[in-house]
């Protein structure tokens, strides 16, 4: 994102006002860092600023020590309020932010967390297009933590009371509402005020659950997800991240810095992540208890927040078992390494995905599951695994990638979905999609993973009560129907939208609105009407799923008439049904711009009337409907059910009446020879009769002159 | 099948049969014509020749040449008959004088030729105004598909090709 945000001073709209107040400085694309966050608001600076809502954003002053990963931070201030001093955090709009945070923590005062103000969407004019800033009030004092330095900055007896509490009160505020931060770690620390006795902490909700998160942070099942899809977890991850924050405090440094990610992964999941971290580095005595607690790999057995609370009120807390994987009494060999434990081995599949195979096929493993590990069940699951694929039928090559999925499965259930390079949370699918459909991978994987119903596999393999997971699972019964559709308003787009509430619709004519809300929709393409040509509908594949799954009425009638584009008149009454459907429920009255531009298109839907007096009528009503811009009395005019049904029965009966007439003249034209027979006949009967006729005449007259 | 063909008989055994009555009838009458009033008899066989003719010509269904020419030629006829029954009380000489008189037989013959006439004009005349009727007809029916076109434009055609299809 901080390659796209060049200055372009050009591109402001006229709706967001944007002053010059002095030039720009030689290199208008160099961050310019705010002196200090006690910084009176730059009003004197002369910088230009954008404007919105209660807020004035200053696009040339950068403040990246509030920076969050992708998410860059600028100088803010207040314009109809006193907000104190506070900073806009603008998110990367090829990001999904997240909806339920944002809703829960907007305007709501946490200790212990940053107090997000409020949240815009805004057009950035550096980016050429909309996103969405959130804004924050600064903090009293500076970040907590900068990696790099070797000395902790808090010492080790303040951390209960300065961090781990106030952050005990934000996971608590969150966990109520079956929420996680997701975001917790040392560098995302501030001190709350001068006397740095507090700490708060940072942004949570301009970027995908964990996606900023270094990987030492993810608990080990979520760990080799991919960032977009480490999922939006639950309390148990925050409680495990906080451990390692308390680790990186106590220490000075993120623990593990030193290895690589794929090194960490290798010894967290070969001893363990408190074996390891303990291991490595030199942890202050006083926080080994709760680091160890906190830090337990399964996640049932990990410290919970009583747990904590206990800890921090000096009582006795259970000891946990670092790492309660069990070791087989034989290794397991993949790529020529040897794997103990089923996470290790299920790591060794996902990154030896075609050397995995045999052993997974002919048995291998399965034979190592019983008799190496003594695990019956996971043994008698991968037979199963194996017979379902022999009896898969001729696609082999799928099934043998499906096998080696549903191993990985049976192996690591707690483990992200992984297929081939594909590796994605349950919960974290959605952002995932999202994340590859908008950076440029495509929704290839992620269309496999669904259409060979992998996560229903992997939701029946998990054991014990995850809510997070049980409220998933019903999201994702729909999503082989939408994949299987190949249609407008199902496919990817559809599970995208879906699954992410926070997805802005990514049609290439509202994108750079970034619309988040149905009720966004229409002005966007209002705004699009205005300056684009009107040669293709306003509705595409995009636009039609985010309609279906955002608009709260029953689409699929329009839907299911949208499947077949030959039926021209369908498609386009589909399409403005549509959108009238949403005009109808989150307006606005007027949109004369788009008015037009469907005005234009839905010649064929006139076609609905069979009668030319009718279609004529329609079509002279066309333009000054679409001049007020009120879709729904469009769709009207072409959807009168009553006038539609009479021109049907008429139309019926004009046709009967143009075919009898046919098939008569048909038989006139055809009938030659025969009308000649007829004529040959009635011309003889009625010279006969004439004759007749004549002679009765005459002998009568005689017959009269003889007797007067 | 054969009962069908049984039955098919039947009908042309009885109009055989009818026929064959009639022609016995006139036979009976001739007869007693011959020997009750001998001139009448001789004018009506001299006058009533082209119908004879006709009579044993005309084979086909109806025999409607037969009576038109009858018709006409009868016509021709009664006037000298009635005239040789008032005027001539059935003398042969009075017979004989209307027979070879060149007009009587003009007019007879002719009141005959008139009615063969009749016989051959007829059926083109008919077979003309059958057609005209039909040209009539068929000429209302375009001018109605046009109206309905007219009213219903392409979608009409189109739905009548496709029901065609």
């Amino acid at each position: 994102m901080a390659d796209n945000a060049k200055m372009q001073p050009d591109d402001v709209p006229s709706d967001l006002e944007t002053e010059d107040d002095a030039p720009l400085s030689d290199d208008g694309q160099e961050d310019q860092i705010a002196p200090s966050p006690e910084t009176a608001a730059p009003t004197g600076v002369g910088n230009r600023h954008v404007d919105i809502g209660n807020f004035r954003i200053f696009p040339d002053l950068r403040l990246a020590e509030f920076d969050c990963g992708p998410s860059q931070a600028f100088v803010a201030e207040g314009t109809k309020r006193d907000d104190g001093p506070l900073f806009a955090l603008l998110a990367d709009p090829l990001l999904p932010t997240r909806s339920d945070l944002l809703r829960v923590l907007s305007g709501v005062r946490v200790a212990g967390q940053l107090d997000l103000l409020d949240y815009e969407i805004v057009y950035w004019p550096p980016l050429d297009r909309s996103t969405i800033v959130c804004f924050y009030s600064k903090p009293g004092g500076s970040k907590v933590f900068t990696d790099g330095g070797k000395k902790a900055v808090i010492d080790e007896h303040d951390l209960p009371l300065a961090v781990i509490a106030p952050i005990i009160n934000v996971l608590t505020i969150l966990s109520d509402k079956n929420l996680a931060h997701r975001n917790l770690r040392a560098e995302n620390l501030f001190f709350a005020d001068e006397e740095r006795a507090s700490v708060v902490v940072g942004d949570c909700v301009s970027l995908p659950a964990g996606f900023a998160q270094p990987l030492v942070y993810e608990p080990i099942d979520r760990m080799t997800a991919d960032p977009a899809g480490r999922g939006s977890g639950a309390l148990s991850d925050d409680l495990y991240a906080l451990g390692i924050m308390i680790a990186a405090l106590g220490i000075g440094h993120t623990p593990l810095s030193k290895f690589s990610d794929k090194e960490v992964i290798e010894m967290k999941l070969a001893r363990g992540s408190f074996q390891t971290i303990a291991a490595h580095e030199k942890l202050p005595l006083t926080l080994i208890e709760p680091i160890r607690g906190l830090l337990c790999d399964d996640f049932e057995e990990r410290w919970g927040l009583s747990e904590l609370n206990n800890w921090l009120d000096g009582r006795r807390v259970k000891p946990v078992q670092g790492n309660t994987d069990r070791r087989a009494a034989r290794a397991q060999n993949i790529g020529g390494r040897d794997y103990y434990t089923t996470r290790g081995l299920a790591n060794g599949i996902t990154n030896n995905w075609a050397a995995s195979l045999a052993p997974l096929r002919d048995g291998v493993v399965e034979v190592w599951l019983r008799r190496g590990l003594n695990d019956a069940e996971r043994s008698k699951a991968m037979s199963e695994a194996m017979r379902q694929m022999a009896w898969s039928g001729s696609d082999k090559r799928t099934a043998e990638d499906v096998l080696v999925s549903r191993g990985i499965a049976i192996l690591d259930p707690n483990g992200p979905v992984r297929h081939k390079t594909f590796s994605a949370m349950l919960d974290g699918l959605g952002n995932m999609l999202s994340y590859d459909v908008q950076h440029g991978s495509g929704a290839q994987a992620f269309s496999e993973v669904v259409v060979r119903d992998l996560p229903t596999f992997w939701f029946s393999r998990l054991s014990g009560f995850r809510p997070e997971i049980q409220s998933q699972q019903q999201v994702y019964k729909g999503l082989r129907y939408y994949m299987q559709q190949q249609s407008m308003g199902y496919g990817y787009e559809r599970c995208l939208y879906a699954l992410v509430k926070n997805q802005h619709c990514l049609s290439p004519l509202v994108d750079k609105e970034y619309v988040i809300h149905i009720a966004q929709l229409l002005p966007a393409l209002e705004k699009v009407a205005a300056i684009t040509p009107h040669s293709n509908w306003p509705v595409d594949r995009h636009i039609a799923a985010f309609i279906a799954v955002r608009l709260q009425d029953d689409t699929e009638p329009q839907l299911t008439a949208l499947q077949n584009t030959g039926d021209e008149v369908e498609f386009s009454r589909s399409i403005i049904s549509l959108l009238a459907l949403v005009q109808w429920r989150h307006g606005p009255d007027s949109l004369p711009h788009l008015g037009l531009w469907v005005a234009r298109l839905m010649e064929p839907a006139t076609k609905v009337f069979h009668s030319k007096e009718r279609r004529e009528k329609v079509e002279r009503e066309i333009p000054k409907l679409a001049k007020r811009g009120n879709l729904v009395e469009l769709y009207n005019l072409i959807n009168d059910e009553k006038e539609r049904r009479r021109d049907q029965d008429e139309f019926i009966a004009a046709v009967e009446e143009y075919s009898a007439a046919d098939s008569e003249v048909f038989d006139l034209e055809s009938s030659g020879s025969v009308r000649l027979i007829l004529a040959e006949q009635i011309g003889r009967q009625v010279a006969s009769f004439a004759a007749t006729m004549i002679a009765l005449l005459t002998v009568s007259a005689l017959f009269m002159m003889i007797v007067w | 099948m054969a009962k069908k063909d049984k039955a098919a008989a039947k009908p042309a055994k009885q109009a055989k049969k009818s026929g064959g009555l009639s022609f016995f009838a006139i036979l009976v009458m001739a007869v007693l014509l011959f020997m009750v009033a001998l001139p009448t008899f001789i004018t009506l066989v001299v006058g009533l020749l082209p119908s004879l003719l006709a009579f044993m010509f005309d084979r086909h269904r109806g025999r409607y040449l037969v009576r038109c020419v009858f018709g006409l030629n009868f016509s021709g006829v009664a006037p000298y008959v009635m005239e040789l029954w008032q005027d001539g009380e059935q003398s042969m000489a009075m017979a004989t004088h209307q027979l070879l008189d060149p007009m009587t037989m003009t007019i007879m013959y002719g009141a005959a030729g008139l009615g063969w006439l009749i016989y051959l004009v007829m059926p083109p005349v008919v077979a003309n105004v059958l057609n005209l009727t039909a040209q009539r007809r068929a000429m209302e029916l375009r001018q109605q598909q046009r109206d309905l076109i007219q009213v219903w434009g392409e979608s009409l055609i189109s739905e009548i090709e496709k029901g065609g299809r």
